[in-house]
């Protein structure tokens, strides 16, 4: 049997779509690092703007608390915000006025945040001096990474923003396989549904060739570009790593043992788009399928990380499987995982090889 | 005929459902070896169906399709590798040269040679280096023949091989006899009647999903007759041209118009007594046959 000649024409029709995607997922992979050292100091800016504002709290409820603040030159008016969620959100003006200390009493159980921010003049947004809260010793920026949508996607660990781990953790691996997920899903249903549309099924399946190695053929070559876009992912990410020194801290063993783990997460997304692809035999209601997949493994996960009741939404997701968390910040990959992934993979397409087997091509 | 035909196909009681519509009903029908079956009936009459249920591109509903002695559905891989097929419908990978195209499909079909996709494409005049979908209707028409035929297959399936430019569908027709004399089975549906005519040894002709008549095309023609028109410019009588073999006689708006199974010597003879305005035969009534089913079938929606 020559297997393989399928995916060789599949790669040789789709190689000029397949390489812009290539060019799209390495400028990403290797400029997201680019951008850390910038976002680093102006984040270590902001923190020690948190130290520019002291709030001393009363020993007993019902005391008053002293916010002060360091002046700022060129302030005609100083603003305070109150809020008890960190990110200033649903704010109230609690103060404002020229005085740089303000004494309040405290006559509420939780916690609260205070953004005390200058006037320069009238016509400049206010400029953020600092932000303070009532809890003793929290950094009000860890507190943001407490908020449910990243404690979520971290799994409850302590992920700093100031180390390229925790950069790259968040702004990198917590949307990008969206992107790729969203391709394959995009590739998998379209090659197939796009030969029953446009009546190429007809032809193909005249050749002595079974619907079982049809689809097989074609989830192979699904596997292999998600291989390849994989490979691009570590090779962008180690580069854009090297070029901003920070090897060291998150190397490109890291970078490829976390972005490996993506691989049977990629082939099941293909898995299910050739099962929707052989299942409604049409693109659009393929790719529509396979794309509210992709979005609800989002969705899922992060409304599984609001709350413990909800923790089992998490469960039901592939997307838990794949732990790069586990791999960036405990150094751990998890194996029994990518096997899981694999498997569930290949249930699918079994399942799809069933499904084919049975139906009608359509005229 | 001798007395060991080969069954190539062997088609028993085949139904076919899509949901409570049928495609085909109870049909039976036996395809034998070097030969070329005609498959003709009128739009949506079950042709397609039947063909796609040959190459278990449909499940069937029920009955039993035997091909080479193999299962059509549980052999498909092994009969497909000796079939050769040309959809009524199809489309072609888009932005590759058709060369390319055609040896892809030759390596699925694992065969090494591209001589015959040559020698094909050079009698239809296809041009092999153009792309795939910069292709007119009639040039993809001929990548499909040139497809179907091109592995030397032993069975070759054609759904409607018409709507090639006349010289060209001629010289198709010229390609399906060599194929006969090499003893190649060939199965075409049509509702072309001068296709069948012009390229077929046997015909089935199938009605609301169920086959109503298969014939050898000598004796259907034999049985329907030949017609013969003629004008006279002058007064004749109908008596002069009774004769055995002429089953029927009319005038119509002052041409006589017969039917013949026998005698056309006789009759012609007495028809050169007359000076003739003008003279058409038609080889035989086919299209008479297919009518008078296509009528019965209008008939029949009548009285539903």
């Amino acid at each position: 049997m020559m297997f393989g000649r399928m995916i060789y024409m599949e790669l040789r029709t789709g190689w000029k779509g397949l390489l812009i995607f290539g060019l799209l997922v390495l400028i990403i992979s290797a400029g997201i690092p680019m951008i850390f050292p910038t976002y680093r100091n102006s984040l270590v800016e902001q923190l020690e703007g948190a130290n520019k504002v002291k709030l001393e709290l009363p020993d007993e409820q019902g005391g008053m608390i002293t916010l002060s603040w360091e002046a700022l030159e060129g302030a005609t008016n100083y603003m305070v915000l109150e809020d008890n969620r960190s990110s200033m959100v649903t704010a109230k003006l609690k103060y404002t006025g020229n005085e740089t200390s303000i004494t309040f009493e405290k006559d509420f159980e939780e916690k609260r945040y205070y953004a005390v921010m200058a006037v320069l003049d009238e016509t400049s947004d206010p400029v953020l001096i600092g932000i303070a809260t009532t809890e003793k010793g929290e950094d009000p920026f860890q507190e943001l990474l407490k908020n449910p949508v990243y404690a979520g996607l971290t799994g409850g660990r302590n992920i700093s923003m100031i180390e390229v781990k925790g950069f790259i953790a968040l702004e990198y691996y917590s949307w990008s396989w969206m992107l790729t997920g969203l391709f394959i899903a995009y590739l998998a249903v379209s090659v197939i549904a796009s030969d029953f549309e446009n009546k190429r099924m007809e032809v193909m399946l005249s050749a002595p060739i079974s619907r079982r190695r049809y689809l097989l053929e074609k989830f192979t070559a699904m596997s292999l570009i998600a291989l390849f876009i994989v490979l691009v992912e570590i090779a962008g990410l180690t580069w854009g790593l090297a070029s901003i020194n920070t090897l060291s801290e998150f190397s490109a063993n890291t970078a490829l043992l976390s972005l490996i783990g993506s691989l049977p997460f990629l082939m099941v997304i293909a898995a299910v788009g050739v099962l929707t692809a052989v299942f409604f035999q049409k693109v659009r209601t393929g790719m529509g399928v396979t794309f509210a997949f992709v979005f609800a493994q989002f969705f899922l996960y992060t409304f599984g990380g609001f709350s413990k009741s909800l923790e089992w939404m998490k469960t039901i997701t592939v997307f838990k499987y794949w732990d790069y968390f586990s791999v960036i910040i405990d150094d751990v990959f998890k194996a029994g995982d990518f096997i899981l992934l694999a498997v569930l993979s290949t249930v699918l397409v079994i399942i799809s090889i069933k499904v084919f087997e049975k139906k009608d091509v359509p005229t | 005929m001798s007395m060991t035909r080969e069954k190539v196909i062997e088609i028993k009681n085949l139904t076919k459902m899509y949901g409570k519509h049928v495609g085909v009903r109870d049909l039976s029908l036996d395809i034998y070896k070097g030969g070329i079956t005609g498959f003709l009936g009128p739009n949506g009459a079950g042709k397609t169906t039947t063909i796609r249920c040959c190459l278990a591109l449909l499940a069937k509903t029920a009955g039993e399709i035997t091909i080479f002695g193999l299962d059509s559905h549980r052999d498909g891989v092994a009969i497909r590798k000796h079939t050769g097929y040309l959809p009524g419908d199809f489309g072609l990978i888009p932005s590759v040269k058709v060369r390319s195209y055609l040896k892809y499909l030759l390596s699925l079909s694992e065969c090494k040679s591209t001589e015959k996709m040559e020698s094909l494409a050079e009698r239809l005049e296809l041009d092999l280096g153009r792309k795939t979908n910069e292709l007119s209707k009639g040039n993809r028409l001929k990548v499909g023949i040139v497809q179907s035929l091109m592995t030397d297959q032993d069975l070759i399936i054609l759904d409607e091989p018409s709507g090639l430019d006349p010289l060209m569908q001629q010289e198709f027709y010229r390609i399906l006899r060599e194929e006969k004399r090499q003893r190649k089975t060939v199965f075409m549906s049509s509702h072309n009647l001068a296709e069948v005519e012009s390229v077929c040894d046997i015909v089935a002709i199938i009605r609301k999903g169920q086959l109503v008549v298969v014939e050898d095309i000598h004796v259907l023609q034999e049985k329907t007759g030949k017609v013969l028109e003629v004008e006279f410019r002058d007064p004749f009588k109908i008596n002069e041209f009774r004769f055995e073999g002429v089953s029927s006689i009319h005038k119509d708006n002052g041409r006589l118009v017969l039917t013949i199974h026998e005698n056309l010597d006789s009759v012609i003879k007495v028809v050169s007594n007359h000076r003739i305005l003008n003279m058409n035969l038609k080889t035989y009534s086919l299209e008479q046959l297919f009518l008078k089913y296509y009528a019965e079938e209008v008939d029949e929606g009548g009285d539903e």
